[in-house]
């Protein structure tokens, strides 16, 4: 009894970089038959930023649902482990899930007019985490909602806590929501797409407060996102997706810079770049979730594919500081 | 805010005359002659045009409908032949309290069962609950409530004497014996509201329940109660009282048939008694009722959108 005690506190006071924060191992997500996640394995370290970067269709949201807890059985089966602080995921009770929510884990949705309950004042729907995970009183609620709004650049926030979303711009209920997500101080924030639904103009300053306020609070972020480049600009470890498999995951400015699976370099090739005349579209689609090939899912579309890449799945090999699932990496 | 009052106000004035209208034309149109019927069998051409002249009915129509709005306005709504009683009292003082407590009744009752059944059938479909939800819709709205009524005053009323089968004691004067007549008349009206209440709870919730702000407070981890009865139901107030108000027509139409199938003194009652009797100044004076609640109802309803709806409030 004694040495578990023991055990416990030297646990609590080793240097947090021993474990990741985030441990995905072969995580794979089913709908039915439809095997929508495939063997996704991926690591987060406190305070560390991660971008998943892929088409639409490539999973990446589910993944994202998946790890708040929003998608389980028996809506779909889920397969192999997600690793919170220690804490197994897939195998917690929905009501300590709950606890996560919106707590240790945030969430900012893409479309911000959409995810804010018409209904209900911003303020109102700010404190609610507030009340749900830290037990504050009402008026303490507004006065940190107040706050909470005053960090994410809304201006004359106490006049703002009884607006109605239709009340407010698409960047400012970007920001309400932003407010909500990191409420209670996550540990854990998953940005799925956050820019993508807003104005040209006003899409750096939001990934601007997003990136500044998880840095102050020393949080680590998962950034869904479709653009390759803005990813390895805003984060440290860029993951690809394709087909609901992560093809690449590595550094970003190495991914960037020197892609190795042909998925990844067909990404960067198909952005129009700056003094480049060159715009390479990926041919062919995504296969639909009912017809996937057996082996790597990228193969139909793949230049440099061979008999194997459409039999035999390619395992994830570690290469230059990252892994990498290709047969045919040189 | 201000114009958009004063239009719908125009509007509900314009209806209100057209109904006035109408029931005054449905009393010139009327067969037979009210001057001969007050003079008797037996009178002079003299006595009958005297009385024509006293009563008015020899000054243009135009001029006659609008001396009749008038007292109608006024509340002089004439008294009736057959029991000398002041017809504004009839209706206003003694009819309509009955038929507007029967409406209410039935209506919490609707709710009550509703409810909670369309929100079951929403969060379990295909279940017990789902199938109910349908059964009660379909059954509701098929099934007669005069029929209804009756085989409820013979089940609960003759054979297990649960209820008393007819009649009417006013709740305001004792309270739960009131209560106790209007049971049966209460569930055979909201009997038809129930399925349909139930239905549009559940599509509603269906909907609203696919909305990306429910995942949202799912996500900041409200417990799934809260989430279908307060983020969820909230929503689904607006498409519900809109089908209700509009739908309240059919409960004043259903309200004639229970109140006579259980002898309630209310309007349907007092209406009907006065088409079988021919005084068609009652049915008129029910008329205009039935027309002033119906208007009533639907501004209500449209004042209570603002209330519900905040994109709909103007600062």
């Amino acid at each position: 009894m004694d040495c578990a005690v023991a055990l416990t506190t030297q646990a609590a006071n080793m240097p947090v970089s021993e474990e990741p924060l985030l441990d995905v191992r072969d995580f794979s997500l089913r709908r039915g038959q439809a095997v929508v996640l495939d063997g996704v394995s991926l690591a987060l370290q406190p305070g560390e930023t991660l971008g998943l970067i892929g088409e639409s269709g490539a999973g990446k949201s589910t993944l994202a649902l998946a790890l708040i807890g929003l998608l389980r059985a028996p809506e779909v089966q889920l397969e192999g482990s997600l690793r919170f602080r220690g804490t197994e995921l897939t195998r917690l009770k929905e009501a300590d899930y709950r606890r996560l929510r919106g707590n240790k884990i945030g969430l900012i949705f893409q479309d911000a007019t959409a995810a804010l309950n018409p209904c209900f004042t911003v303020g109102q729907q700010i404190a609610e985490p507030l009340k749900r995970h830290l037990g504050l009183s009402k008026w303490d609620r507004r006065e940190r909602a107040a706050e909470l709004m005053h960090s994410v650049g809304i201006p004359e926030p106490r006049l703002r806590l009884d607006a109605y979303p239709h009340e407010l711009s698409g960047g400012m209920q970007q920001r309400v929501m932003i407010a909500i997500a990191l409420a209670c101080n996550p540990e854990l924030l998953l940005a799925d797409e956050p820019t993508s639904a807003l104005d040209v103009t006003i899409q750096a300053q939001i990934m601007e407060l997003i990136l500044d306020r998880v840095r102050e609070l020393n949080s680590s972020a998962i950034f869904v996102l479709h653009d390759l480049a803005l990813g390895a600009q805003v984060c440290d470890r860029i993951a690809v997706m394709y087909a609901g498999q992560i093809v690449e995951e590595g550094p970003s400015e190495r991914v960037l810079a020197a892609p190795l699976h042909p998925y990844t370099r067909g990404l960067k090739s198909c952005v129009v770049e700056l003094g480049s005349r060159t715009l390479v579209p990926i041919p062919g689609q995504v296969p639909p979730l009912d017809a996937m090939p057996a082996g790597c899912r990228f193969a139909p579309r793949c230049p440099k594919a061979k008999a194997i890449c459409g039999e035999q799945r390619p395992r994830a090999e570690i290469r230059d500081g990252r892994q990498v699932a290709c047969w045919f990496i040189d | 805010m201000f114009q958009a009052a004063s239009a719908k106000l125009a509007q509900t004035l314009l209806v209100l005359l057209i109904v006035s209208a109408a029931s005054f034309a449905f009393l010139k149109l009327a067969p037979g002659d009210p001057v001969g019927i007050m003079l008797g069998s037996d009178y002079s051409k003299t006595s009958y045009d005297q009385l024509t002249h006293e009563l008015g009915l020899d000054r243009p129509v135009v001029q006659q409908y609008g001396n009749w709005l008038a007292d109608f306005v006024r509340g002089d709504w004439g008294t009736s032949y057959i029991t000398n009683q002041d017809i504004f009292e009839l209706a206003v003082m003694q009819a309509l309290p009955v038929t507007l407590t029967l409406a209410a009744l039935s209506l919490l009752i609707a709710l009550v069962i509703g409810i909670p059944t369309g929100v079951m059938a929403a969060l379990y479909r295909n279940s017990w609950a789902d199938v109910l939800a349908t059964t009660l819709a379909i059954g509701g709205n098929a099934f007669p409530s005069f029929y209804l009524g009756i085989l409820l005053i013979w089940l609960f009323g003759v054979d297990l004497g649960w209820f008393p089968v007819l009649g009417f004691v006013a709740p305001w004067e004792d309270f739960w014996l009131g209560m106790w007549h209007l049971v049966l008349p209460a569930v055979t009206l909201g009997a038809w509201y129930v399925g349909l209440i139930a239905r549009i709870t559940r599509s509603s919730l269906l909907e609203v329940l696919g909305q990306p702000y429910i995942l949202a407070a799912r996500a900041r981890g409200e417990p799934g109660w809260r989430v279908v009865w307060v983020h969820g139901m909230r929503n689904v107030l607006m498409p519900l009282v809109t089908v209700i108000g509009l739908q309240l027509g059919g409960m004043l139409r259903g309200a004639v048939m229970t109140e006579v199938v259980f002898a309630l003194p209310g309007l349907g009652m007092m209406v009907t008694t006065a088409v079988l009797n021919r005084e068609y100044i009652v049915v008129q004076a029910g008329i205009m009722l039935t027309g002033l609640l119906f208007v009533a109802v639907n501004l209500a309803v449209d004042q209570t959108y603002q209330f519900l709806d905040p994109r709909l409030r103007r600062r």
